[in-house]
């Protein structure tokens, strides 16, 4: 029953796709607009399609319905509520029709916010390449993928999902998040192929995907953020980001939509990078769709293992057409996407933008080469080779640094050109402020060089920000004459995209100098007690007080109770555990966090106590690494800030006036203070 | 200088960036691979002294613990090898369980390694022997 309406809500929304993808291009080809009208309405049809389906699914997994083979495999009846919810995620086939209920609300979005320009072709082609990926993904779930396959004989209990995703809460999170933020890239993908083949390339199309490209690009940043978080918490080697493929494939992305964050803002001001900004938005869908082909076809375990989901052909095949059609377009269309403007002065706010993207396209080229490499050699060579974490940190540093060093002068590089009088002025004091920090670093005993950058160049960055906000207030204050309290607000929505850009600035640097703190600072230490003994790691004292076994209906979990101490005080008892799975080799340790504003105490077991002999407890103090977390909630807070309204004018309190003055004088804005 | 040639130095300035870029990356990418061999494979390269990874399971009743870490033996059903451990092995290191040893060709025909992984079984099955190749860390 639950099967059946879910397969056939999936064939509905595949028809729906396929009907929708007919009449819109119908309706482009005889210029009849009724038709484009008609089509938008298809689009709504694939978002009720796509939650009828996962709505279906959440029948079957919160009813125990075993005679799913999905919900057998990922589902238990002792699985707790959110678990059971999450377990849409939890394999291939289910996050696959998470995809889709993800790409259905942002067709729908999309269909909303251009309603009454349907008939307009740019976003009717718009909708006809939503539409098409759409249908690709409803194929995929209707062939090799699919979620509603059925067991001939229900098992009276499921198998449960993955132990590893059911012992934490942020993975019923993080998921959705970064599936928000993948697929959300879709709208500007769509919009691009729409002013590719419409031939309209000017700012437009930019102007129209702004809002949905910053979401998703929020999305996917706390949605990484997020994952990281879920690493450190459960997976207990201590660290949070170990350039995995599956770290990777989201992190590529990333990297390539922040540069169009940046570029746009070069496109939209002076009309260049016109090329550029389409590639990276193609390059972006692509990463996306290498992101799913890289964690979901079990490519990754190895070549030859990728013929067991059966995805994979399928979405290489539909990579590689995307591409094609993508650099087929802008090469059909090279001829007509000549930049107007040109770069005049080599310190200028569009260099510095071009700089800060040569520099994202490098970093994501060094991790791509990184990631696929193992692949590549096993197809091609037949040996099965890693790359190890040295590369991505060695070729990572210095990139990051520099894009560090970029991202604190290019706010404060006007436009065109500038002089060395607007430099000093705007540079002198962040230059200070970070020569400063620098300096005490080196006399606090600092002497790694990449945390002395890191740091200097944070606080430079920090400085640069604060001296911009407090331009932007003074100004404001002098010409508006408003209250104290309500100058910070005002300026921040006279320009939201500005100071919420510079925000997502504040929790860049936040996550700089966790990284840079977190490699220099972290000590580690597996120290082996008998009950009673303690040892100590960089002032912290630990001492092992016994441990509890814990029999469960799955499981059995070792809890070592370690007491740490440090400097005279106590710390309390912390609980690091080990749980042990009966049929299988694998136990999951669970670490025990103390976290603190400048340091972790992050313990595990290494070793399980075998009865009263010693026990192998793996001590860590993991310097600053809740500033990720935070830098997470900032990067959101800015984004937050960025999506929201602009305040065009000041609602000025009712003055009496006979006559109203014949033009509104502008709020003047400190000149750098104009659009980014 | 006219824009002409300042356009020149800027183009011959971004090759060279760019080339030497491509040289750091290929140079560190190649010191930083791993190749992954199972036992008989690894058994067949001893003469290669790299780093690489070895994957099999802990022959039972091979494991002696030393000052420094274990001894044990390594096996894929068709070579077997003794590996040297430095350093704790991991949470579930026990006999037969799958493991892939990092670490390099030493003295006397043993394999030294500095880290062991425990495979992970992405659906929590009885773990065949034969390819070992996804890692808990």
């Amino acid at each position: 029953m639950k099967a059946t309406l879910g397969i056939f809500a999936l064939a509905v929304g595949a028809s729906c796709a396929g009907v929708g993808i007919f009449v819109l291009v119908m309706g482009l080809v005889t210029h009849d607009e009724r038709q484009l009208v008609v089509g938008r309405r298809f689009l709504f049809g694939v978002l009720a399609a796509a939650a009828v389906a996962a709505g279906a699914m959440e029948w079957a997994l919160v009813t125990h319905d075993y005679s799913l083979k999905y919900v057998a495999e990922n589902n238990a009846r002792a699985t707790p509520l959110l678990f059971t919810v999450s377990g849409l995620w939890a394999a291939l086939e289910g996050s696959i029709l998470l995809w889709a209920l993800v790409l259905g609300g942002y067709l729908a979005f999309m269909a909303h916010r251009f309603r009454a320009r349907a008939a307009d072709p740019l976003v009717a082609w718009a909708n006809v390449v939503g539409l098409t990926v759409a249908l690709f993904f409803f194929a995929l779930m209707l062939g090799p993928a699919n979620p509603f396959r059925r067991l001939s004989t229900a098992p009276p209990d499921g198998r449960g999902p993955n132990a590893l995703l059911q012992n934490h809460p942020l993975m019923a999170f993080h998921p959705p998040l970064l599936y928000m933020g993948l697929v959300g890239f879709t709208v500007p993908f769509a919009f691009a192929i729409g002013a590719l083949v419409t031939g309209r390339f000017g700012e437009g199309w930019l102007e129209d995907t702004r809002r949905s490209t910053l979401f998703a690009w929020g999305c996917l940043s706390v949605g990484i953020i997020l994952g990281a978080w879920w690493s450190y918490e459960v997976l207990g080697w201590g660290g949070f980001w170990a350039w995995d493929p599956v770290e990777n494939a989201a992190l590529l992305p990333w990297l390539t939509a922040t540069a169009f964050l940046h570029s746009v803002i070069v496109q939209e001001r002076r009309g260049m990078l016109r090329v550029w900004n389409l590639s990276l938005v193609l390059s972006t869908f692509c990463l996306t769709i290498l992101a799913t082909f890289l964690t979901r076809s079990g490519v990754l375990n190895s070549v030859h293992s990728f013929t067991t989901s059966g995805i994979g052909p399928w979405l290489l095949v539909f990579l590689a057409i995307v591409a094609a059609i993508g650099v087929g377009l802008i090469a059909w269309r090279g001829d007509r996407l000549r930049a107007p403007g040109r770069i005049d002065a080599p310190i200028s706010r569009e260099s510095a933008f071009l700089v800060n993207n040569l520099l994202f396209a490098g970093l994501a080229f060094v991790v791509l080469l990184g990631t696929v490499y193992p692949l590549l050699a096993e197809a091609f060579q037949g040996h099965q080779l890693s790359v190890g974490e040295p590369y991505f940190n060695r070729m990572a540093t210095p990139l990051g640094i520099a894009l560090l060093f970029f991202m604190a002068v290019a706010p404060a590089l006007p436009w065109r050109a500038t002089s060395a009088a607007v430099l000093r002025r705007r540079l002198l004091v962040p230059a200070y402020a970070g020569g400063a920090t620098m300096l005490i670093a080196v006399a606090l005993g600092t002497r790694s060089v990449t945390a002395l950058l890191a740091f200097g160049l944070a606080a430079f960055a920090v400085a640069g920000v604060v001296r911009q906000f407090g331009a932007g207030v003074l100004a404001r204050r002098r010409a508006e004459r408003e209250q104290w309290t309500r100058v910070l607000p005002r300026t921040v929505a006279s320009n939201p995209r500005l100071y919420g850009g510079l925000v997502v600035h504040l929790g860049v640097v936040c996550i700089a100098l966790a990284l840079a703190s977190f490699g220099t600072f972290t000590a580690k230490r597996d120290v082996t007690l008998a009950r009673g003994q303690s040892a100590t790691v960089s002032g912290y004292r630990v001492t092992y007080l016994g441990s509890t076994n814990h029999k469960g209906s799955q499981d059995t979990t070792i809890k070592a109770r370690v007491d740490v101490h440090h400097g005279g005080s106590d710390l309390g008892v912390y609980a690091p555990a080990i749980k042990i799975f009966p049929n299988t080799a694998e136990g999951i340790g669970t670490p025990s966090v103390r976290t603190g504003w400048l340091r972790d105490v992050y313990l595990t077991v290494v070793s399980s106590p075998n009865q009263r002999g010693p026990v192998t407890i793996g001590v860590r103090i993991n310097a600053m690494v809740l500033w990720l977390w935070v830098g997470g909630g900032v990067i959101a807070l800015g984004t937050a800030i960025a999506l929201g309204p602009r305040l065009r004018r000041t609602i000025r309190r009712p003055v009496e006036r006979v006559l109203p003055p014949p033009v509104e004088p502008q709020p003047s804005e400190e000149p750098e203070a104009v659009p980014v | 200088m006219t824009r002409r040639s300042r356009r020149t130095y800027v183009a011959v300035a971004m090759c060279v960036a760019a080339l030497g870029a491509i040289i750091a990356l290929v140079v560190v990418l190649s010191q930083n691979i791993q190749y992954f061999r199972t036992v008989s494979e690894a058994v067949a390269h001893r003469q290669d002294t790299s780093q690489f990874r070895m994957a099999g399971a802990v022959v039972n009743g091979s494991i002696v613990s030393t000052r420094t870490g274990v001894d044990f033996r390594v096996t894929d059903g068709k070579a077997t090898a003794a590996v040297v451990q430095h350093g704790d092995p991991p949470q579930l290191f026990k006999d037969g369980a799958p493991v892939v040893c990092e670490g390099h060709w030493g003295a006397g025909g043993k394999f030294v390694s500095d880290r062991i992984l425990i495979k992970h079984g992405a659906d929590y099955q009885p773990p065949a022997v034969k390819q070992p190749t996804a890692t808990t860390r």
